[in-house]
């Protein structure tokens, strides 16, 4: 009896599969070569899930496969012997540290592994740990080897079951209480690369995800009081009355992972982006003529939006929804038309250290209960983790490798679609949970800024395309990949012009959605959409450590001298110029109505190491007391250079890179120099500080 | 005598006082001013010829905080050191300066000049020194101790929690209990002080353990006091804001800004005086009675 509803079983998924595979195709090509049913159980009382997993992979590349090689990212937080374990240890800040209560530990054992045809893959099984330096004991990355390799063009079709313990309240994947955030959970088979093998890494400390797109249909059995959201589309639900469990179906293809979330105090709400009441017809138009595109082609189709939200967050529902509208909106008409049905946003539950996270077509959001409105705060991390299903869901790069091309990538895209969405925020300050900015107007920052500065800092320490976990420590990997990358593009933003890299980023989008790019392939695109060779862009300020700091050193105006004392030859004649006698000459000049000419000149330095190259240059504008200006451009190569002008006013001030494009340079403060200090400012600055001292001083005194 | 009757009283003899108010403001002052001033110089080096500074003049910008920020990122440990050695002396500076300011309101309808200021300060500065060690223990006692202990209280509590709520709760809880148990300890010491120059004592233990049985018998009465005063601090405070925060930055108002910002330490001087003058009247006024 058993077997025979196995047998269906496997007719159905076969069937099942044959149909999604020829609607995973895009023109001519597959898009995913993956294909997974996965049956699971979630088993309240234990914490543990119970699943039934069937793969069908196809071998897309010329060479011959032997192996297959899958993720147990749920052993990272089975002891303190997983690399992720130890390489939280090494961090020097206490809050990196990952620290699991015991008995809280989590787990995956795949309890059994066959070919279709009941080849038993499980004595071949074996964990792997490849990545230096080398963790013996994790148990992330698991290999089997087949009993014949898979050819080119072959498709080989795994049954597995494993079952997997929860860990509790850990990094991104975990419960809390009845609450389950549930991701990188599955087996799951790592990226073969032709002619490199399996690209399948261990689950560090600093890094995410790298798959294969493919297709999923999960079925997720819960209690029956459980609120479930997914990846991709809820097609059916189905009620045990007996077991007084619920079995939720999700479908979604084209997409590279499935999470999951159950929460019975979830209070769920949908919504429609309707593209038609979104986008007027003239912005469609605008945003066409920027990329040069017909209007068709940016036009929006409407998206499904649900909202899982905590009740004691229930008045935030306005305001998470407006935040993915107009994430929808400016993400689509931008960089590519959002090509899924539905977007499920996940307001984390309660200490599951889910908050902030993204999955295919499906993300974490995150808030408190007090919040200010002058604080973007959930709105950015609602823009930020649904980008990411433009960078890392459509345009997959390789997580472990090259974590900038989605994390900086995304964070200038939050950026961009925060500024034309709400402006500045205020900065998110609060005193024992109260956000301060109920009280006093707290200064405002838009993104870039934060970014600059606190990507300054970490410029000499680890260049940007640092492999994950392999950077100086966690600052220097969050820092690198996400602010400093981003700024690094509104630096190439400002060098070829805002439209220009819409069409960058809209080509990049476009070209490597459902496929992996890699650094290279974006620098590129950069080259081709410009016109012009910008490798060197990437060169000095993405796969090196070189500070970048141009500035103004010195700026003076003399008068300029009409006489000169000395011996001259005057008609053939020695004639000797005294002080007396220029000064005389002097008096008779200022009779007449010629203009003093004054000699300005300014001093350049290159004070960094990093240098503009190609054909890029470094503007420097003159002001002058009559107003005038004089702009001129230096190559920059040089360590210093100086300009000379003849006016007849001195100069106010020098400005170097007076458009603010530079936005990495470690100093902006000597970008410019005034030829006569100002004091307004410091003046404020020391007053702010004084009263600040004294009242400092003052409460100190309190408790003597 | 009813609470608001003291703080009438209270009141009056701060207004008497308003010299002293002045002397205090002056030493502050003259205090902050010279931790100031090396980072005036510091600042002074860089920005004043640059553009940012115009930029500063607009609020409070993380492009040019950010550049100061990193150029001097290696002075922070020398930055902890100049502001937390110059709190400590200020600290010991206030010990010589209560003598001072109590000896001064005993006086009543005495003139306040700066002499007698500065002999009051010097004759109480051994006992009130002893006093401060002794606030020390008991600092530790209540926050080491009674604190510490609602604390793992409220920690139960919070560990349970389903959520935010009982955070916040509790958040809040232990900020208010911390500043109930810090005016009750500040207040009993400022006690202890008062009777040592009431009684013309220089006995710090015995003033400290007297004080014990005359706070504990009238201890409501006595914190309400010190609690309303402690709200006009308040009131200031916001005064301050609302009139500071909208106020531009610019020109001349710089000038008005920095006024108003005198005046709000002029009123922190003055109800550091109104604390001490109503703590008299209270406790002069119980004393008669026993």
């Amino acid at each position: 009896m058993e077997n025979k509803k196995s047998y269906f079983k496997l007719l159905f998924f076969i069937l099942t599969l044959s149909f999604i595979g020829s609607a995973a195709l895009v023109g001519e090509e597959r898009i995913s070569n993956v294909r997974y049913e996965i049956w699971v159980e979630l088993d309240d009382q234990n914490k543990m899930l119970h699943g039934k997993e069937n793969i069908t992979w196809l071998n897309n590349t010329r060479d011959d496969v032997q192996d297959m090689w899958f993720h147990l990212y749920y052993n990272a937080f089975k002891n303190e012997m997983s690399t992720k374990i130890q390489e939280s240890k090494e961090e020097w800040f206490e809050a990196f540290r990952i620290k699991i209560k015991e008995g809280k530990w989590g787990w995956v054992d795949v309890t059994s592994i066959n070919l279709v045809d009941g080849t038993d893959l499980k004595p071949t099984m074996e964990f792997i740990t490849q990545d230096k330096p080398v963790h013996p004991d994790d148990q992330t990355v698991m290999r089997v080897f087949f009993p014949e390799p898979v050819k080119p063009g072959e498709e080989v079709h795994l049954q597995l079951e494993f079952e997997s313990k929860i860990p509790m309240s850990v990094s991104r994947s975990s419960y809390y209480q009845n609450s389950y955030f549930i991701a990188q959970w599955f087996p799951k088979p790592g990226v073969y690369e032709e002619g490199k093998g399996w690209n399948c890494h261990e689950y560090h400390l600093d890094s995410e995800f790298y798959a294969d797109f493919a297709e999923f249909t999960v079925h997720i059995t819960v209690p029956e009081a459980f609120v479930v959201g997914a990846s991709g589309k809820q097609i059916k639900s189905v009620p045990d009355e007996e077991k007084k469990t619920v079995t939720y179906t999700f479908y979604q293809e084209n997409i590279h992972d499935f999470a999951w979330t159950a929460n019975p105090d979830f209070i769920k709400v949908e919504r429609d982006f309707i593209a038609s009441e979104e986008v007027s017809p003239e912005e469609y138009e605008e945003v066409a003529r920027m990329l040069q595109l017909p209007v068709e082609e940016v036009k929006l189709p409407d998206v499904k939006m649900i909202l899982l939200i905590e009740p004691e967050h229930k008045s935030q529902i306005d305001r998470h929804f407006k935040a993915l509208r107009m994430a929808i909106k400016y993400y689509g008409l931008w960089y590519g038309p959002y090509p899924y049905e539905t977007v499920t946003m996940v307001d984390p539950p309660f200490r599951t250290r889910s908050g902030g996270m993204e999955y295919p077509t499906f993300f974490t959001a995150g808030t408190r209960i007090l919040t200010s409105k002058k604080v973007l705060s959930p709105e950015s991390v609602i823009v930020h983790e649904f980008g990411h299903g433009y960078w890392y869901g459509l345009c997959a790069n390789n997580e472990f490798e090259e974590a900038w091309l989605d994390e900086g990538i995304n964070s200038y895209s939050e950026g961009k679609v925060l500024t034309i969405a709400y402006g500045p925020g205020a900065m998110p300050m609060s005193f024992q949970r109260i956000p301060l900015s109920w009280f006093c107007k707290l200064p405002e920052y838009y993104n870039y800024e934060l970014e600059r500065a606190v990507a300054i800092h970490v410029v000499e320490l680890d260049p940007i395309t640092t492999i994950s976990w392999k950077f100086h420590d966690r600052g220097s990997y969050a820092l690198n990949v996400y602010f400093r990358a981003s700024i690094c593009l509104h630096t190439l933003e400002g060098l070829v012009g805002q439209e220009m890299m819409l069409r960058i980023l809209r080509a990049f989008q476009m070209r490597f959605r459902y496929k992996h790019p890699q650094t290279q392939d974006f620098i590129d695109v950069v080259n081709e959409i410009t016109g012009r060779d910008m490798s060197w862009f990437f060169e000095e300020l993405f796969f090196s450590t070189l500070n970048f700091d141009y500035g103004i050193s010195s700026i003076s105006s003399k008068e300029k001298k009409k006489y000169a004392r000395g011996v001259f030859d005057v008609d053939g004649e020695k004639e000797e110029i005294t002080s007396k006698r220029i000064k005389k000459m002097e008096k008779e000049d200022k009779k007449s109505d010629d203009k003093k000419l004054y000699i300005t000149e300014v001093k350049v330095r290159r004070f960094g190491e990093a240098r503009v190259r190609g054909d890029t240059i470094m503007k420097i504008k003159v002001v002058f007391e009559d107003d005038s200006e004089e702009v001129i451009n230096w190559r920059g190569q040089e360590r210093w250079k100086k300009f000379t002008f003849e006016k007849t006013a001195k100069a106010k001030y020098a400005q170097i890179d007076p458009d603010n494009i530079w936005l990495i340079d470690s100093n902006l403060t000597n970008n410019s120099l005034k030829r006569k200090p100002s004091r307004k400012g410091i003046f404020k600055v020391a007053t702010e500080l004084l009263f600040l001292i004294q009242n400092y001083i003052q409460c100190a005194a309190s408790v003597s | 005598m009813k609470i608001l009757k003291i703080f009438e009283k209270g009141f009056q003899t701060t207004n008497k006082k308003l010299r002293m108010v002045v002397y205090l403001w002056l030493i502050n002052f003259i205090f902050s001013v010279l931790i100031v001033t090396p980072f005036y110089f510091l600042i002074k080096k860089d920005l004043p010829r640059s553009l940012m500074s115009d930029q500063i003049l607009k609020g409070t910008g993380l492009l040019w905080l950010s550049d100061i920020i990193y150029k001097y990122q290696d002075l922070l440990p020398t930055l902890v050191g100049w502001f937390l050695i110059p709190a400590l002396l200020f600290m010991l500076l206030y010990i010589f300066l209560y003598g001072g300011i109590i000896g001064r309101i005993a006086a009543q309808d005495k003139k306040t000049d700066l002499t007698s200021f500065l002999s009051d300060c010097s004759k109480y500065f051994l006992p009130f020194l002893r006093v401060f060690l002794i606030s020390l223990v008991a600092y530790l006692v209540v926050f080491g101790g009674i604190h510490s202990l609602i604390c793992a209280l409220f920690n139960l509590w919070e560990k349970s929690a389903s959520t935010e709520w009982p955070l916040i709760l509790v958040s809040i809880l232990e900020f208010l209990i911390l500043a109930l148990l810090f005016s009750i300890v500040r207040m009993f010491f400022d006690y202890v002080r008062v009777r040592l120059v009431v009684e013309k004592s220089k006995k710090a233990i015995r003033a400290t353990l007297l004080n014990m049985s005359f706070i504990g018998k009238r201890f409501f009465r006595a914190w309400l006091l010190y609690l309303l005063v402690g709200l006009i601090t308040a009131v200031f405070g916001v005064i301050y804001l609302a009139v500071y925060q909208p106020l531009p930055k610019i020109g001349v108002l710089l000038i008005v800004g920095f006024i108003w910002q005198q005046i709000y330490v002029l009123s922190r001087m003055w109800t550091k005086i109104l604390f001490y003058s109503t703590e008299y009247h209270f406790f002069s006024f119980h004393k008669e009675k026993v």
